[in-house]
């Protein structure tokens, strides 16, 4: 029994990681742009092909790919934000959520369709030579794979807040995300930075696809998942902490994983939607928002 | 140095501003008075860029301003300090000062800029690393001007800087402003305290339901019977 708990708080932190890492895009696009993209699980299904077709045409690993991916996301979120969402960000910030809301659900349709079309609807998967390899602490196993995920993502927040905190763009960008408006009298180009932010939101929506395809696996249909527990982990975190939204995304791991072993696997989106209920009445900014008076 | 003619915005179909025609010479204060709802902040929000002008010239140094974006006239020069919160709370003091120098123009000169304003507000240099959210009215509209500042303006534009803020500190920043005049920097003001604003002002415009009903130099103005009864209360 021990042994099972422990086995599953750590699978559980494992993959709490990758949600902390998807509702890192999910949420900084949000905080910025005031935008709710529900395509973000769908960008980062793209993002897993990517890193696939990586692997098998050129045979190029998956962690040396990870860069590649970030530049090919970027671009892809680039465009998507010049073709759609410039289009809602041109429109008074409190009609952003219900437009971006829309266009991104269409997105979700659209995007889904061409995966199936072009990639099949054939759950893939990543298998390297140090695919099933795992590091066995005492009773535990932890795969290097997940283990190297987590890395990751905790490497990709502390990177992003570094760069709002410490860098002049990132100065922009949190005065945009306060109040555009002044923003813009400041003299900084706000569409720009919407742009930066949303293609920055994309690319790592891509570093998590390709985890994903490489410790689970990926397949046409697997994003709305992904942006569930990102929008569960994002109520949770509340927005204003980079590294609030990891935490986050760890406690749910290990909600579902320690719900699944004590209650029963079929109980495992049942705790993850209890918990994102009782947060949101308790405490509806979540553990680490910020309120400005 | 502005020469705003003629200008007319509207928000969707209601008309606000009606044929407004006003300029602001080098080196010198002008002032535009008037009752609340007369079009005074739609005007400065058009002249910024943030609102669509229907009809009318804005020119600057010559140029046309109309359809440039926000912060390529904040580039020009040209910076309006909004009415409330102009600084941003979730920063700290130092960075609102750093971001308002964000501009090609103003990014050099920046560590000079930036003791010289902390020389004119000593209260900010003692509260540098604390949230702009967390200062008091009179210390955030001082750091609004300093922000403004630290751009390097050429036309300071304030709107209502006097809201909500105590008369001694009132009287701080109209000295202020009066000192950034005399350092060649061009300043329009949009002021309900009419009295003060009158009494720094070289020009003084006044806005009524978004019309220019009377204009002249200051101290004519304030001499002016109507103007007497309407604004000063004598």
């Amino acid at each position: 029994m021990t042994q099972l708990i422990l086995q599953s708080v750590v699978s559980g932190l494992l993959v709490g990681g990758m949600y902390g890492l998807v509702a890192l895009g999910l949420a900084f696009a949000f905080g910025v742009l005031k935008v709710l993209n529900v395509a973000h699980g769908e960008i980062l299904m793209i993002g897993g092909y990517v890193a696939f077709f990586a692997f098998t045409a050129w045979g190029l690993d998956p962690f040396l790919s990870l860069p590649i991916v970030f530049i090919v996301m970027f671009g892809f979120g680039a465009l998507l934000y010049v073709v759609l969402f410039r289009f809602v960000t041109r429109t008074e910030i409190h009609t952003r959520i219900k437009n971006s809301l829309l266009i991104s659900f269409g997105l979700v349709l659209v995007l889904q369709a061409l995966a199936v079309r072009f990639f099949t609807a054939d759950e893939r998967t990543i298998s390297t030579a140090y695919s099933s390899e795992a590091i066995t602490i005492g009773l535990v196993r932890v795969p290097v794979v997940r283990l190297a995920g987590l890395v990751v993502a905790l490497v990709a927040a502390l990177v992003l807040e570094w760069l709002l905190n410490r860098t002049r763009f990132g100065r922009a960008v949190r005065a945009t995300s306060e109040d555009w408006t002044r923003a813009a009298l400041t003299g900084i180009d706000v569409n720009r930075v919407y742009l930066i932010a949303f293609a920055i939101s994309a690319a790592l929506a891509g570093l998590a696809g390709s985890l994903v395809t490489l410790g689970y696996s990926v397949s046409p249909n697997i994003g709305l998942g992904w942006t569930l527990k990102a929008l569960i982990v994002v109520v949770l975190a509340g927005l204003g902490s980079m590294r609030g939204i990891i935490v986050a995304g760890l406690f749910l791991g290990l909600t579902e994983s320690l719900a699944a072993v004590w209650l029963g696997g079929e109980y495992r989106e049942v705790a993850a939607l209890v918990l994102f209920l009782v947060v949101l009445s308790i405490r509806p900014q979540g553990f680490f928002g910020r309120a400005y008076a | 140095m502005l020469r705003v003619e003629g200008l007319e915005v509207a928000y969707g179909d209601l008309q606000v501003v009606w044929g407004v025609s006003f300029e602001v010479p080098d080196g010198s204060i002008v002032t535009i008075l008037g009752p609340n709802g007369a079009g005074k902040t739609t005007t400065l929000l058009a002249l910024m860029g943030l609102l669509p002008v229907v009809a009318g010239s804005v020119t600057f140094n010559g140029d046309s301003l109309i359809g440039l974006p926000t912060h390529q006239m904040v580039e020009r020069g040209l910076i309006l300090i909004p009415e409330e919160r102009a600084a941003f709370a979730s920063l700290t003091v130092e960075e609102n000062l750093e971001l308002g120098a964000y501009t090609s123009r103003s990014r050099s000169p920046r560590q000079e800029a930036m003791a010289e304003i902390l020389d004119i507000f000593p209260q900010l240099a003692e509260r540098k690393s604390q949230l702009g959210g967390t200062l008091s009215g009179g210390e955030r509209q001082m750091l609004a001007i300093g922000k403004a500042l630290m751009a390097r303006p050429e036309l300071l534009i304030l709107d209502e800087p006097s809201l909500g803020l105590a008369p001694i500190i009132v009287e701080h920043i109209f000295e202020v402003i009066a000192q950034i005049r005399d350092r060649g920097v061009s300043v329009l003001m949009v002021e309900q305290h009419v009295e003060m604003a009158l009494e720094i002002a070289d020009y003084a415009y006044v806005l009524e339901t978004g019309s220019i009903v009377a204009d002249g130099p200051s101290s004519e103005l304030s001499a002016d019977p109507r103007v007497q009864q309407a604004y000063l209360s004598l």
